[in-house]
C-alpha cells in the first residue's frame, strides 16, 4: 500500500513539474525570446503595467486583452514607442496557455515579493 | 457668627460656587475639546508630511532594479501599502493591518491615495501613537486654572456673602443688644420683688398667702425665669460651666415646687414620677434651664385643668401636656431661636432653643412628639 502511495506521489510530482516546465518553455519561447531580440526589457513593461493596474488580476486582464488583439489603445506603451517599434502580431496560442504564460510573467517580475524590511 | 447667619452664608456659597463651577466646567470642557482637536490636528499634519515622504520613497523603489527592495521605515511612524482592491501588500505594522481604521484608537491614522500605483500600491496607510505630553500639559493647565478660579471665587463669594448677610447680622445684633440691656435693667427690680415677697411670707401672720400675693409671686417668678433664660443665651459662650454629679430627681422635685404656684393658677392636674437615683454629670444651671423651660412650656401652653405629666428615669426625662400642641409642619423649625409655633401665649421663643443648646452640649437626644389640639410630649434621652 505504502509503495503504491509513494509511486503515485512521484508520478504526480513529475506530471506537475512537467506542466510547469511546459508553461515556462511556452512563456520563454512566446514572450521572452522576442523581447530580448527587440531589446525591450520585460521588467520595464511589468513596471508600466503595475503603475497603471496595481493588482495582478487587473494586469492579467489588460495583458490578455492586448495580446489577443494588439492595438495602440490596449497597449501599455506610449504612442511614440510605436514610431520605433512595430505593433506586435496577435499571439497564436490558446487562451488557457496565454493566461498561464501571463501569470508566469507576472510572477517572474513580481516587485511585491522583493520588498523587505531592514 | 450666628447659626442662621452661617446657614444663609453657606446656602449662598453653595448656589454661587455651584453655578460658577458648572459654568467654568462647561467652558473649560469646551476649551479642552477645542484645544485637544487643535493639538491632534497638528500631529495629523506631521503625519501627512511623513506620508508624502514615504510616497516619494516608494516612487524611487519602483524605479529600482535591485533584487531586494527595502521598504521605507520611519521612527515612530508605521505604514502599509494596499493595492487597488484594498488588499494589503506590505508594511511595518506588526500584523497585516486592515485599511478599515475606524475600529482603532489611541493612534492617529491617515490614509492617502497613491497615483500612479508605485509598486502596485493604490493606498498608503500611515499611523503614529498620539503624543500625549501636550494633551497632559493642557489638562494640567486647565486643572490649575479651575483650582485657581475655584479659590478666587470661594474667597470672593465668602466676602460677597458676608456683605449680603450683613443687614441680617445687624438686625440680630441689635436684638441681642436690646435683650442684653433689658436683662441688665430687669435684674435689680425682679430681685427686689422676689426678696420682698419672701419677707412678706416670712413675717406674715396669715398661714395662707393671699391670692394677690400669689399672683405677684407667679408673675415675678415668670419674669425671673425669662431673665435667667435671656442671661443664659447672652452669656452662653462666655459662661464657665461647673460640671458636677447632679441628682436630677432632687432637682426636678425642686423645680416642680418652684412652678407649683403657676400650675395651681391654671388648675393643672400634675403628676411627677421621678427616679431618685438619676445622677448626671452636668452643670447645675444648664440642668435648671433644661428642666425649667420644658416644664414652663408645658404649663404655659396647657389648657386650663389639663394634665401635666413629668417623668424622670435613668434613660430619659419627659414632660407631657394636654395643651394646644404643635402643627406637624412647625415641628421641624420649633427648635430655632425666636420661633414660636403659637403666639397665643407671651414669650420670646427662646425656650426650646435653650433646651436644644443644652441637649447638644451634653450629647443628649431631644424628641418632640405633638398632635395639634391634643398635646405635646418632649423627651430628653440621656444617651444616644
Amino acid at each position: 500500500m505504502g509503495k503504491i502511495v509513494l509511486v503515485l506521489s512521484f508520478l504526480n510530482l513529475f506530471l506537475f513539474a512537467d506542466e510547469l516546465a511546459i508553461t515556462e518553455r511556452s512563456f520563454t519561447n512566446t514572450c521572452i525570446s522576442c523581447h530580448k531580440q527587440q531589446q525591450i526589457p520585460s521588467s520595464l513593461i511589468y513596471k508600466r503595467y503595475l503603475l497603471k493596474y496595481s493588482t495582478n488580476v487587473r494586469m492579467e486582464e489588460a495583458m490578455f486583452n492586448y495580446l489577443k488583439d494588439p492595438k495602440k489603445e490596449y497597449s501599455i506603451m506610449p504612442e511614440p514607442f510605436f514610431l520605433k517599434f512595430p505593433m506586435k502580431e496577435k499571439v497564436e496560442v490558446d487562451d488557457q496557455t496565454l493566461r498561464k504564460s501571463i501569470r508566469t510573467y507576472l510572477d517572474t517580475y513580481n516587485m511585491k515579493k522583493k520588498l523587505i524590511l531592514e | 457668627m450666628l447659626h442662621s447667619e452661617k446657614r444663609s452664608l453657606f446656602r449662598f456659597l453653595i448656589i454661587y460656587l455651584g453655578s460658577t463651577f458648572i459654568l467654568f466646567s462647561v467652558a473649560s470642557w469646551l476649551f479642552y475639546i477645542s484645544s485637544k482637536h487643535h493639538l491632534l490636528d497638528q500631529q495629523r499634519e506631521s503625519l501627512k508630511y511623513e506620508a508624502e515622504h514615504i510616497k516619494s520613497q516608494l516612487r524611487i523603489l519602483h524605479q529600482s532594479n535591485a533584487q531586494k527592495l527595502v521598504y521605507p521605515q520611519h521612527k515612530y511612524i508605521k505604514s502599509a501599502i494596499y493595492d487597488l482592491d484594498k488588499v494589503y501588500i506590505f508594511g511595518t505594522f506588526q500584523e497585516d493591518q486592515s485599511l478599515d481604521i475606524n475600529k482603532y484608537d489611541n493612534n492617529l491614522y491617515y490614509i492617502t491615495k497613491i497615483e500612479p500605483y508605485y509598486l502596485g500600491a493604490a493606498y498608503l496607510l500611515v499611523s503614529r501613537a498620539i503624543v500625549s505630553a501636550p494633551i497632559e500639559k493642557l489638562q494640567k493647565s486647565i486643572f490649575l486654572f479651575m483650582l485657581g478660579a475655584g479659590l478666587f471665587f470661594t474667597i470672593l463669594g465668602y466676602f460677597l456673602g458676608k456683605l449680603f448677610v450683613a443687614p441680617m447680622r445687624d438686625a440680630m445684633e441689635q436684638l441681642n443688644h436690646f435683650i442684653q440691656d433689658t436683662t441688665h435693667e430687669l435684674n435689680t427690680p425682679i430681685s427686689t420683688i422676689l426678696t420682698n415677697i419672701e419677707m412678706i411670707e416670712t413675717f406674715s401672720e396669715h398661714e395662707e398667702k393671699s391670692r394677690e400675693l400669689k399672683r405677684i409671686e407667679i408673675a415675678s417668678k415668670t419674669l425671673s425665669r425669662i431673665y435667667d433664660d435671656l442671661t443664659y443665651i447672652n452669656l452662653n459662650h462666655k459662661y464657665h460651666r461647673n460640671i458636677v454629679s447632679l441628682n436630677m430627681g432632687i432637682l426636678v422635685e425642686e423645680r416642680m415646687v418652684y412652678f407649683s404656684a403657676m400650675a395651681e393658677a391654671k388648675s393643672l392636674q400634675v403628676s411627677v414620677d421621678t427616679d431618685p437615683n438619676v445622677i448626671l454629670q452636668i452643670d447645675r444651671n444648664d440642668a435648671i434651664r433644661l428642666v425649667d423651660n420644658l416644664i414652663s412650656n408645658a404649663i404655659k401652653y396647657n389648657r386650663s385643668k389639663g394634665i401635666l405629666h413629668v417623668v424622670l428615669t435613668e434613660k430619659q426625662f419627659s414632660v407631657k401636656d394636654t395643651g394646644i400642641g404643635i402643627r406637624s409642619k412647625d415641628l421641624q423649625t420649633i427648635l430655632q431661636r425666636f420661633k414660636r409655633a403659637n403666639k397665643s401665649e407671651g414669650g420670646f421663643g427662646i425656650g426650646l432653643d435653650i433646651v436644644n443648646q443644652v441637649v447638644n452640649s451634653y450629647g443628649f437626644v431631644l424628641e418632640v412628639r405633638s398632635k395639634e389640639s391634643k398635646g405635646t410630649e418632649v423627651r430628653v434621652k440621656w444617651e444616644k
